[in-house]
């Protein structure tokens, strides 16, 4: 969004292009080079910019890892994985071009010296391929490893840049377990990187949906009138996924699901609803008015967390007809596993815009559907002309992922004598109406780093203010005494029972899916 | 459903007063199983024999990625006798994700004899509301141009590369335009062709520290296909209006010369090649030579910037491609206004 982020004159021949200014040209250095992210995400990403013609004509790309390998063979990897994950097919005469300059540097992650030959084969390909000494240095390594990383990637004097050139580095979630973790992993990056250099992804920012949220906020004018406590009665957000724990098993049961969506994933898509609109569309502004949602989100007290959240665990059960293992029989969990798989919640945030209204959220493995949505419930237009039963409301939905798209629930009279009103739905799809497919979000936000636009990514507050709010109810899970309790709901049900009675004690229901 | 355009025939013939009726029982039939879906009014004009068929398998093939109402007009001015004649279809394709049939609504009609000035009635009869109505105008443009036409036209698409005289074919559409109060948009299919190679040519300008080699460019080569010289003349026109060069003269040889704002003389060669319509463009500096040509695979560009005669590593980009959908694709992708285009037409009219 912040596409002047590196342009301080804008280049005459680019004027009336669509496509938006190339990069420059810079060498990537991946940490965790043989994992699954680089496989899956990284390089099928960097392939389809590559092919897309948006990648800058010098781009290097070092894979850093334990395992013996050469360029060759990593190459080699490299190509079979993207033709397997690619959304677009891999094409011989451009992976060609674009392996030749994939590298791959072996070294232990807390070897000194592999930071220092790294240093060295970092100048060299500088000086053979162009990359003028901008560096993007991608965590896709374990939190643990982040620190030995950095620690070294400095002793190496590899976070300093010569006059003109840049270094940034790129963190995956999670950030931090917790606020003193955050805190303290803050603070690691902080010593070899400033903020300005560092970047905190959440690929569900690099969501065309989520992007879109501003713009159906703030270049629609009738939806602004409306979108405050004035009009809107309550907002639901649902991340809904079919899928159990599978490979992540040993992650998952030390996370649960507050912190591995709640924590970054949703509050970040309540951010882009509750916010005010930003002075500009720069970076720092956008993610100014974001940090306020979260400072102003109430604060519970322990004693208020049972009546606000709840959580849940997948029991056994069926999804498609198909029957699957409760939460506890998957592989490596614990037995006796007392992780949430769901968590639903009633928020409030408390500013001047959404004093009152409540948020109400829901996040859970092994449901019903996979499905992201933001639904927007207005308040209900006054009975006295129909009927005192007019009970529907005005709803408008934010459909992040599948068939991203967006639509609006309205009252509409059944055709007929008498006066029978009944709701309709008006209906946009994105691939309905747009042929065209969108790039991934890894795609966006990659591209995004290389330009020195961080408008989707976190920044430090953010990151620091929202664990800041799930602490308070992780502590209270985790204490001895007096914890709210963990309730169970069958696979492919819509989570438990206590997640209908939160709403159902206000008067409404989730909405279904 | 037999209107369903499944091998690009014009579809179900109806009377011109029950378009609308023949429409809604169209989608009727279909029964929730196939979604209508719409984003522009596509209007295709031809007085080329055979045109209607041609168009419809465009129409289907550009609505695949662009849902449209497509209005496709077949004219014979030269036919004494008056007919109307009108088709209703259906192009369909399965969605992205898969999971239901997507289709956009072509009207088809051709016109005979001087029922041709019916052209605007029909057309703001057929229009989907509150959607944006572009003209493709293929061929042409003929005197008088019909203002209540022009004035309802959001964007005229044409391609400059066809016409026989550039400037009274540029002097008609700028009448419209002027007539519509400006509200047309030009977009010429023959800059839409220039496309791939103005993005993978301003990116090497891109890094601010590349700015000062503008001033220092001493000569530039381009290299067009037999009939596509205005294309390669619109590419100098880019160059020459965005860096801020004025027309010298032309030298023979098909060498235009500029001078730049100190005034410097700058040489720009266009030298036909069979080929793709540009096939190389080469632009020249002191130390860096800037090269944008066509890869051997065809449809993909190779870049490259080096000292003349060293050894480079080539980035390879999209060229797109010259076929009408493509072009037609890239346009419909494109919004705003083309003042770069007027601008580069402006620096080089007299040369076209």
């Amino acid at each position: 969004m912040n596409r002047a982020a590196e342009q301080p004159e804008p280049n005459p021949l680019r004027e009336g292009l669509s496509a938006r200014a190339v990069p420059q040209p810079c060498i990537i250095v991946i940490f965790g080079a043989t994992g699954d992210l680089t496989h899956r995400k990284l390089i099928p990403a960097l392939y389809n910019l590559a092919a897309d013609g948006d990648l800058p004509p010098a781009v290097a790309i070092v894979g850093f890892a334990r395992r013996e390998k050469s360029d060759e063979e990593f190459r080699t990897e490299l190509e079979e994985a993207t033709r397997k994950f690619s959304r677009q097919a891999v094409r011989d005469e451009i992976w060609r071009t674009f392996a030749q300059s994939i590298f791959y540097h072996q070294s232990e992650f807390g070897d000194e010296a592999g930071y220092e030959t790294l240093a060295k084969r970092l100048d060299k390909i500088d000086k053979e391929c162009g990359t003028r000494g901008n560096r993007l240095f991608y965590f896709a390594a374990a939190p643990d490893q982040f620190e030995p990383i950095l620690k070294h990637l400095k002793a190496a004097g590899l976070n300093e840049t010569c006059k003109g050139s840049w270094a940034r580095v790129i963190v995956e979630k999670p950030f931090g377990t917790d606020l003193a973790s955050a805190r303290e992993l803050n603070r690691i990056v902080r010593n070899s990187f400033t903020e300005e250099q560092t970047y905190r992804i959440d690929h569900f920012l690099g969501k065309e949906t989520a992007q879109n949220i501003l713009v159906l906020r703030f270049a629609n004018a009738i939806f602004a009138p409306l979108w405050n406590r004035h009009y809107i009665e309550h907002v639901q957000i649902t991340a809904a996924e079919t899928l159990g724990v599978e490979t992540r098993a040993g992650f998952y049961d030390r996370t649960g699901a507050l912190r591995d969506m709640v924590q970054n994933h949703l509050l970040q898509l309540l951010c882009l609803v509750a916010m005010e609109p930003p002075i500009d569309l720069s970076s720092d502004s956008i993610r100014d008015e974001k940090v306020k949602v979260v400072r102003s989100l109430r604060r519970f007290a322990q004693g208020e967390i049972a009546a606000n959240v709840v959580r849940g665990q997948y029991a056994q059960g069926a999804i498609n007809g198909k029957p699957v293992a409760a939460y506890h029989q998957e592989p490596n969990v614990k037995p006796a596993s007392q992780t949430e798989t769901f968590v639903a919640l009633r928020l409030y945030i408390d500013d001047w815009r959404w004093a009152d209204v409540p948020i109400y959220m829901r996040v859970g493995k092994r449901l019903p559907k996979s499905a992201t949505e933001i639904s927007i419930h207005f308040k209900k237009a006054p009975a006295v002309l129909f009927s005192k039963d007019l009970t529907d409301q005005n709803v408008l939905v934010i459909r992040i992922q599948p068939d991203e798209g967006i639509s609006l629930r309205i009252q509409a009279k059944v055709p007929g004598t008498s006066f029978r009103i009944e709701p309709v739905k008006m209906d946009f799809h994105y691939g309905t109406s747009f042929g065209k497919a969108s790039p991934e979000a890894y795609e966006r936000l990659l591209l995004d780093a290389m330009s020195g636009d961080a408008t989707l990514f976190a920044r430090r507050d953010e990151v620091e203010e929202a664990w800041a709010f799930i602490d308070v109810i992780e502590h209270t899970w985790s204490a001895k005494k007096d914890a709210p309790g963990l309730f169970f709901y069958p696979a492919g049900s819509w989570g438990p029972d206590e997640a209908d009675d939160l709403l159902a004690r206000d008067g409404r229901a989730w909405r279904r899916l | 459903m037999a209107a369903i355009a499944e091998n690009y025939s014009l579809g179900l013939q109806v009377e011109l007063g029950k378009i609308d009726s023949e429409l809604k029982k169209l989608w009727a039939q279909s029964e929730g199983a196939m979604t209508r879906a719409s984003l522009v009014n596509l209007a295709v004009y031809s007085e080329a024999p055979g045109s209607l068929e041609k168009n419809t398998q465009l129409i289907a093939k550009i609505a695949e990625n662009h849902a449209c109402r497509a209005i496709v007009i077949g004219a014979d001015c030269k036919t004494k006798e008056d007919r109307v004649e009108a088709w209703i279809s259906a192009h369909c394709h399965i969605s992205r994700t898969g999971s239901k049939q997507i289709c956009s609504e072509q009207i088809s009609f051709l016109l005979e004899g001087p029922c041709t000035d019916l052209l605007p009635s029909i057309v703001f009869s057929h229009l989907d509301s509150d959607l944006p109505f572009y003209l493709w105008w293929q061929g042409e443009f003929r005197e008088p141009m019909d203002r209540q036409l022009w004035a309802w036209v959001d964007r005229v698409i044409y391609d400059s590369q066809t016409w026989k005289d550039f400037h009274a074919q540029m002097r008609l559409v700028e009448s419209a335009q002027m007539e519509a109060k400006q509200r047309i948009v030009l977009c010429d299919l023959n800059w839409t062709r220039l496309d791939r190679v103005r993005f993978a040519l301003a990116q090497f300008f891109d890094h601010p520290a590349s700015y000062h080699r503008f001033a220092k460019i001493k000569n530039a080569r381009i290299e067009f296909a037999p009939g596509f010289r205005s294309t390669a003349m619109l590419f100098a026109g880019w160059l020459a209006a965005q860096l801020n060069w004025r027309v010298e003269k032309t030298i023979g040889g098909g060498v235009l010369q500029f001078l730049n704002l100190s005034g410097r003389k700058i040489d720009i060669e266009l030298r036909e090649r069979a080929g793709e319509p540009i096939g190389e463009i080469i632009l020249n500096s002191p130390e860096v030579e800037f090269v944008v040509a066509r890869a051997k695979c065809g449809d993909l560009l190779e870049v490259s910037r080096g000292k003349p005669g060293e050894k480079r590593m080539p980035q390879l980009m999209p060229a797109g491609s010259n076929d009408p959908v493509s072009l037609m694709s890239e346009e419909l992708m494109r919004g705003g206004p083309h003042h770069v285009y007027l601008r580069a037409v402006n620096c080089v009219r007299d040369l076209l």
